[in-house]
């Protein structure tokens, strides 16, 4: 994805080639941390008074900065990788199942080797994925972020693996102890990596061509760089730091959780940026990450120690003066980190560029403010002629045949099959009402969100916040009626109008300011879910108003709450159908509508075509854009809302992974993840194979001996990201580049050439 | 008759100057060639005018009304027409909906207006035969030869009564054969009464198909004259500055 933020002319004093070890970023930095220490200490002296506090921040800072260092690579690169929390996780986990006596047993240094080759190979695939199957870095990592939390779910069951004992006996452990100098030897492992990197980065031919392939891929190609290789060793490198993190995590904690590593790519990849790395690519060094780092964990620590206060309870009548700590619940320090994340993206271009400390300065002292840089508008040039691609696919076809050629075909093929195969399966269950009211149940909220994110990705924008928007929206239903004291009607307009709040923050992020859609969403996945567990404590909230729990409830109970009472077929059909269905299917049809048949829709498909032809043509693609990602956090903010009423309580946890379905929905619809494309019948049956995948999977198998056999849920969640990775990688390689044609059209050309060449021999 | 009057546009980029009190006539049915080195200023010139961006001075009077453009669509509204270099088409989309896009056909369908996509293909055919192309209206454009991009960026032009068409380096990224496919192209469209300004590094497309030259150099206009009165040597001289003016 290119970004206009790379178009202006480049700051002249502060880029120097090679970078040099400190600049005055990394300065202004140091200073800011001592302030932000210095403020901690005085609203929280009991903790960030002792020297204590200051240990426990390196120490944290050094797992954080280890990864900081591989990510820096990868940020250069022009890269992401959103999976080195995941991998973290998934290497203490490995290690601890490999080396606790309770399970393999193994000695501490086959398990540490193991878990490194686990780290690289976890590199590896994601940079083959993106450098070699050309899959976008954001899905790509996000998708093993969710295949690693899976299989770590799945490999401890959620439980706590712990083995302090055995630990005694191996040197291993003392990694991630504090050594007779004082300070934890974690620290010194940072340090080792954090110069290693940092002379990497800066003086070796490695960190030249690392530069190189972020700043210009295809310069760098022509210089000679393989910068497949540049971008898959950037991988390897990160998902090493991750193992080698994971590796200090178990030898200071000597056991685990399955909880490990969750939110550590936030903290990293921010810390990165804040590092003073562009996310535009070619700019970063390894020393500002570390910086980054420290300035980051601090601010974690800062928010999650709480202020400490004193709270007046009443024991038995009593009035009693006791002292609290005013703490932000658990799961509600991401949505500031999201929001660090966002400002550390927007500071560069924004700030730095656009000259806002001059123009606040020259309003303060109403003077004129400083010239803004002309970018000269709309650039005319940039060739981008595809060349003759001649094979008409799919024209003047008519009837079954031009139906394969649909793009979003495929989908709706599988769809039936899927069915029938479950109908094959499981006969004796598969058709009854009971499985139709619940396929149809699950396939409304996957249903839901792919409606809007069809939008989103044919316009060439991701939205990665759904399932996070669903969750805020639901919470703050749940709170409205529960804390507030709202009627339902309130609730339901104030869960819908945070989520346009959201879509509004996303849009304004991503067509007006020019931030790449996949981070200002990532911003909101994390903010709105952080805000969500705030809102409600993270506790789980039950007890609403029936009314409003008729929203999630199936036709024939809303019609009896009215004194209705169905007979017949008519009982039968209300039974299986929900409210949430019938508004399903009336918002599938307007937007279905919209996007196929009006001039919106076009605009939406020309936009995500080609951004500049479009606006060429007085389409303005900015509110384009801006309100496709609205109409998305709409549809989640609705699916939040049914979610509330169908199960009758919210939980935090709601929408978690959800992202992953719809986008997955909509890409095995036709959906390219490039954008241009995607129809809502489309995205609907790719929702709907979706749902029957998940379905298919937890069906009770009985085997011919009696016993029974159900997958549990973590094992389908990376089912369900592989097929997402599939679904991506198929649609490049097969509905972009066709390969199927070019490679049979090159057998041909083969066959031709052998031809030509024995008729010539015959001929001499 | 005289259509298009430039009268000292100037243009600057903080402390560069662009384009320096450039004055231009263009009358209907003319066919101009631009030419001019690199950072010569052509490109700034054909902006202004297609209302990418606004000139910093001077004044531009187009059939006989004083204009101000402030976005490519108020050029479009006047009846100035664009090819853009890149051609700015939208690969996912076909022959037919590129030809309408930002102006689409549309039908009332009960309560809601819908897109007229048979309308929308049996005008782009219509278009399409009229500047004898064999693109075919529903296609799409990312399966379609060189030449057949260029057809349905140039039927973009006719579909309204354009009076003027931009086109800018129409004949650089295509094969020697579509070439003249092109320039036949620019030929018809002078024919309907269309002016043109062809912007080109190709001495001899200027020469084949243009009445009148114009060489900028280095931001101002150094040559202003009927192509029969030139040739391609004094051309050269004057974009690379071994003449001084003509």
């Amino acid at each position: 994805m290119s970004l206009e933020m790379t178009a202006g002319p480049p700051p002249s004093r502060r880029v120097k080639l090679p970078p040099q070890l400190l600049g005055s970023w990394e300065a202004g930095m140091l200073v800011f941390m001592a302030f932000l220490y210095l403020a901690g200490v005085l609203i929280n002296p009991a903790f960030f008074g002792t020297t204590d506090a200051i240990s426990a921040v390196l120490r944290d800072t050094a797992r954080f900065g280890v990864m900081a260092v591989g990510m820096t690579f990868v940020i250069v690169n022009r890269d992401l990788d959103l999976s080195v929390g995941s991998t973290l996780g998934l290497v203490a986990v490995s290690f601890s199942i490999l080396f606790a006596p309770t399970h393999l047993n193994l000695d501490a240094g086959t398990a540490m080797l193991i878990c490194i080759g686990l780290g690289l190979l976890v590199g590896l695939i994601n940079g083959l994925l993106v450098a070699i199957l050309r899959v976008p870095p954001f899905i790509a990592t996000l998708t093993m972020l969710f295949i690693g939390r899976g299989v770590v779910l799945g490999l401890t069951g959620g439980k706590t693996i712990s083995y302090e004992i055995k630990a005694r006996d191996y040197g291993f452990f003392a990694f991630g102890e504090t050594n007779a100098l004082g300070f934890n030897n974690q620290i010194l492992i940072f340090l080792v990596f954090a110069i290693a990197g940092a002379v990497l980065l800066a003086k070796t031919r490695i960190g030249y061509e690392t530069y190189a392939t972020g700043g210009n891929d295809q310069a760098a190609q022509y210089a000679g760089i393989n910068t497949r290789w540049v971008r898959i060793r950037a991988f390897l490198l990160s998902s090493l730091c991750a193992a080698v993190a994971g590796l200090m995590n178990v030898a200071q904690d000597k056991g685990v959780t399955s909880q490990y590593g969750q939110g550590a790519e936030l903290i990293v990849i921010a810390a990165v940026i804040v590092g003073g790395a562009s996310i535009a690519g070619g700019r970063g060094r390894v020393l500002g990450a570390c910086l980054g780092a420290a300035l980051v964990v601090l601010i974690d620590k800062v928010l999650r120690e709480g202020v400490p206060t004193t709270r007046v309870i009443d024991v038995g009548g009593v009035k009693m003066e006791v002292a609290a700590m005013a703490q932000l619940p658990p799961g509600a320090v991401p949505a500031f980190l999201g929001l660090l994340l966002l400002g550390a993206v927007l500071l560069e271009p924004v700030v730095v560029r656009g000259n806002v400390l001059g123009r606040l300065k020259a309003w303060l002292l109403r003077q004129e403010a400083p010239a803004s840089h002309d970018s000269g508008g709309i650039a005319i040039v940039g060739v981008k002629t595809m060349g003759a691609a001649s094979d008409a696919r799919g024209v003047g076809l008519r009837g079954f045949r031009a139906f394969l050629h649909r793009r979003d075909a495929a989908a709706i093929i599988l769809m039936v099959v899927l069915w029938a195969a479950g109908f094959w399966l499981r006969p004796d269950f598969w058709g009854s009402l009971d499985n139709s009211f619940n396929l149809l149940l699950a396939f409304t909220e996957i249903g839901l969100l792919s409606l809007g994110l069809t939008y989103v990705i044919a316009n060439g924008d991701i939205d990665l916040s759904v399932g996070s928007v669903l969750a805020l929206s639901g919470a703050v239903a749940a709170f409205t009626m529960k804390e507030l004291g709202g009627d339902p009607a309130t609730a339901v307009v104030l869960a819908l109008a945070a989520g346009v709040a959201c879509g509004l923050f996303n849009g304004w992020l991503t067509a007006k300011i020019g931030m790449p859609a996949f981070v200002a969403t990532l911003g909101m996945f994390y903010i709105a879910r952080g805000l969500a567990a705030w809102l409600v404590s993270g506790r789980q909230l039950s007890a609403f108003p029936e009314t409003y729990n008729l929203l999630g409830r199936n036709l024939s109970v809303v019609l009896e709450s009215f004194g209705i009472h169905a007979t017949g077929t008519f009982a039968a059909v209300a039974r299986a159908v929900s409210v949430q269905t019938l508004f399903l299917a009336v918002v599938a049809g307007i937007a279905a509508v919209v996007l196929g048949a009006t001039s919106f829709g076009q605009k939406v498909y020309a936009t995500g075509g080609n951004e500049r032809a479009a606006s060429y043509a007085g389409i303005n693609t900015q509110r384009v854009r801006l309100l496709s990602l609205v109409f998305s956090s709409l549809c989640a903010a609705a699916a939040g809302v049914i979610y509330v009423a169908y199960y009758r309580s919210f939980n935090p946890a709601a929408g978690q992974l959800r992202e992953l379905d719809a986008i997955a929905s909509v890409i095995i619809g036709g959906g390219s993840i490039f954008g241009g494309y995607g129809t809502i019948i489309g995205s609907l049956a790719g929702a709907a194979v979706i749902t029957l995948i998940r379905a298919l999977l937890s069906l009770q198998i009985f085997m011919s001996d009696g016993s029974s056999f159900v997958m549990p849920q973590h094992w389908m969640n990376v089912f369900i990201g592989l097929i997402l990775l599939a679904a991506v990688i198929g649609d490049i390689w097969l509905r972009q580049n066709n390969i199927v044609s070019e490679w049979k059209r090159r057998r041909q050309a083969r066959a031709q050439a052998r031809h030509d060449t024995r008729a010539t021999g015959v001929a001499a | 008759m005289t259509l298009l009057r430039l009268r000292g546009i100037g243009k600057e980029f903080g402390a560069i100057r662009a384009l320096a009190e450039i004055d231009l006539t263009v009358a209907a049915g003319e066919v101009v060639g631009l030419m001019g080195d690199n950072g010569a200023g052509k490109s700034t010139l054909v902006k202004i005018i297609a209302g990418n961006f606004p000139p910093s001075h001077g004044t531009m009077i187009f059939d006989d009304q004083p204009v101000h453009f402030s976005r490519p669509i108020d050029a479009r509204s006047v009846g100035i027409e664009v090819v853009y270099q890149d051609l700015a088409l939208a690969d996912n989309l076909t022959a037919a909906a590129n030809v309408f896009l930002g102006r689409e056909l549309k039908r009332r369908l009960g309560p809601v207006t819908v897109l007229d996509h048979a309308a929308m293909n049996r005008r782009a055919a219509a278009l399409f035969q009229e500047l004898k192309s064999e693109t075919r209206a529903d296609d799409l454009v990312r399966q379609m030869s060189g030449g057949q991009r260029q057809a349905v960026a140039i039927a973009r032009t006719r579909l309204k009564e354009a009076k003027l068409v931009l086109m800018d380096e129409p004949t650089a990224a295509i094969s020697v054969r579509q070439v003249a496919e092109v320039l036949d192209l620019i030929r018809r469209l002078r024919d309907a009464g269309i002016a043109v300004i062809l912007i080109s590094h190709r001495m001899p497309d200027v020469f084949t198909v243009c009445d009148r030259v114009v060489v900028l150099r280095r931001g101002s206009k150094v040559a202003d004259k009927p192509i029969q009165s030139s040739s391609p040597e004094e051309v050269t001289a004057l974009i690379t500055g071994a003449k001084e003016a003509a």
